[in-house]
């Protein structure tokens, strides 16, 4: 009888502990400890390839981060390029998605003819594939036969190599980007915009304030958390959708349109430069991590705060 | 109404049109290329349809690559992640939700650290852990690192607390073990929240292309998105691109559907996603 007692006390003891550990020790596996060790393998020069049978890495201090960060280093250079490309890429997006998210839930936020095909024209770019949407823009921006040439020639142009051209190729990338991603923007404004009690605009245009000023006066400082964070994920998930490159000039000529997390790709994909792949790496985790940590707590404290 | 705001909705009306149209061009013209004759691109001829509506060029883009199997590899790939996924993350989700333990904040804790470092940009580190547990190549290495989701949980956990606690106690009192408790009370009354999460799931994981790229080397368990990526490589002159949307109409066809017929879901359960 005690022994019964004893044995089911001690399983509603352990009971917790059993039903997060799944969770947790896949979190401890495919998280916490690659994180522990992209920090530990940039330090070091592997001997060759991933399991250099018999021979150990080489400790290198700090050299994988001054090579990446050496103008005149073979891996510095593809770094820092994709680098810079990649902090463009992720301005682009919060500069012109975010509003353009925005603009398409003011526009889609009230009652209108067609509104289902609109809302599905805008929204269906976000649940493509990355590579599937970059392969057809890939056919728009072929060069001889591709729809954005076609355009331009009509109105005489004699049309752009969209996907060859070194100062053009990011701006490709960044148009697809912006195509795939301000639908999904869009429906946390829309959500947003669902929030705001509809008395606030009768008192507004009782008042006599017309759209414009009910705009910049009412719905602009309402939607002020909703802007901050979805500019926060759209800036960290810029960070972390490069698929499309596969389709979109694969980064080049000459990393002219490379991002970080499609360089590290590569690398991974031809077994090469571990040492640099993990340095760089742990740059990405720094980077997303200070604005998913900043996110989060804003996001948390705006949670309590209610 | 006022003529002025008559002025603005059509404005309005006006660029909604405008910006839907162009959203719209992509799959349009996918779709407009991928029924036309081999050979014969859009520029020339009429722009809208060839010399006749055929299916050839799909013939042709499954010639390339098995496209039946690649369905099946991403159905059991985002299948099995989504099974096993429900599974972790409903216990975990009730054991934060309802228990009281030794240590539970920083167990969270740690669970939520896959939010602030998504797996996406762990890829050398989790690439070297599958080859040390000899997974390379094996649908299981697909999967694995997404069978826990620290997103489902904190949905889950947050569904599970707007549960009354009295229900718990009734199903308790009329005898129902855990299991019973958990099924019968906790899920039935969360299903919004399992959809929404099983929608975020199944699309993002039906979308992937790095992690599986990386991860596999047999033809035989990779997904749609890699015999994409296939095709994409043999596209190089502009007789291969009907082929490519061809293809990509194949591969992208099952998600919108389901977009179609989920739309209200979708819509919302992307909404929830933001913190992912």
């Amino acid at each position: 009888m005690i022994a019964k007692v004893w044995r089911a006390r001690l399983i509603a003891r352990l009971l917790p502990y059993l039903l997060i550990a799944p969770t947790f020790v896949l979190v401890l596996m495919f998280t916490v400890l690659p994180a522990f060790n992209t920090v530990n393998d940039s330090f070091y020069k592997p001997a060759r390839g991933l399991n250099a049978a018999g021979k150990s890495p080489q400790f290198v201090h700090l050299q994988n981060f001054v090579d990446i960060l050496d103008d005149s280093h073979y891996m510095g250079q593809r770094f820092l390029r994709s680098f810079r490309n990649t902090l463009i890429f992720a301005l682009a997006t919060v500069f012109v998605a975010v509003p353009l998210g925005l603009l398409l839930a003011l526009l889609l936020n009230r009652p209108q003819r067609l509104l289902g095909i609109w809302r599905f024209a805008v929204f269906y770019p976000a649940l493509l594939p990355l590579i599937g949407a970059a392969s057809i823009w890939s056919f728009i921006f072929s060069d001889s036969i591709g729809l954005a040439n076609a355009v331009l020639r009509s109105f005489g142009h004699p049309g752009l190599n969209w996907l060859g051209d070194r100062n053009l190729v990011l701006l490709s990338v960044i148009i697809v980007n912006i195509w795939k991603q301000a639908g999904y923007f869009m429906i946390f404004f829309l959500a947003g915009l669902q929030n705001i009690a509809r008395e606030l605009y009768e008192a507004a245009a009782l008042d006599g304030a017309d759209r414009f000023q009910q705009f910049m006066g009412l719905t602009l400082p309402l939607l002020r958390r909703t802007l901050l964070f979805v500019s926060v994920i759209s800036f960290t998930f810029a960070f972390q959708t490069v698929e499309q490159l596969q389709a979109l000039g694969e980064g080049g000529p000459a990393d002219s349109a490379n991002l970080l997390l499609y360089l590290i790709f590569q690398n991974i994909a031809e077994r090469r430069n571990w040492g640099y792949v993990n340095a760089m790496t742990l740059v990405l985790i720094a980077v997303v991590l200070v604005f998913t940590l900043g996110n989060f707590l804003l996001f948390e404290r705006s949670e309590s705060e209610r | 109404m006022t003529g002025k705001s008559g002025a603005a909705q059509t404005v309005a009306a006006v660029l909604t049109g405008a910006i839907g149209i162009v959203f719209l061009l992509p799959l349009v013209f996918t779709i407009l290329v991928s029924i036309r004759p081999e050979n014969e691109p859009v520029t020339q001829g009429s722009i809208f349809f060839g010399s006749e509506i055929t299916l050839s060029l799909y013939q042709h883009a499954l010639n390339i690559a098995p496209w039946g199997l690649h369905y099946l590899n991403s159905i059991i790939f985002v299948g099995g992640t989504l099974l096993v996924q429900l599974f972790t993350v409903t216990c975990a989700a009730y054991a934060f939700a309802r228990l009281r333990f030794w240590g539970r904040n920083l167990l969270l804790l740690v669970i939520l650290l896959q939010l602030m470092i998504p797996s996406g940009v762990l890829l050398v580190q989790n690439f070297r852990m599958i080859n040390l547990l000899g997974l390379f190549d094996t649908r299981l290495a697909l999967m694995l690192p997404y069978w826990g989701s620290a997103f489902g949980m904190l949905l889950l956990r947050q569904a599970f607390r707007e549960v009354p606690i009295e229900l718990d106690e009734a199903a308790r009192i009329d005898g129902a073990n855990l299991l019973q408790v958990i099924r019968h009370v906790y899920v039935v009354n969360a299903i919004p929240a399992y959809v929404a999460f099983a929608l975020v799931s199944l699309s993002s994981h039906w979308n992937e292309f790095l992690w599986p790229f990386i991860i596999t080397r047999s033809e035989a368990i990779r997904p749609l998105t890699v015999g994409l990526n296939k095709l994409i490589k043999t596209t190089d002159q502009g007789a291969f691109y009907g082929q490519l949307m061809a293809g990509t109409i194949i591969v992208i066809t099952p998600l919108v559907i389901l977009f179609l017929l989920f739309q209200r879901q979708f819509v919302e359960s992307f909404a929830r996603s933001g913190i992912r």
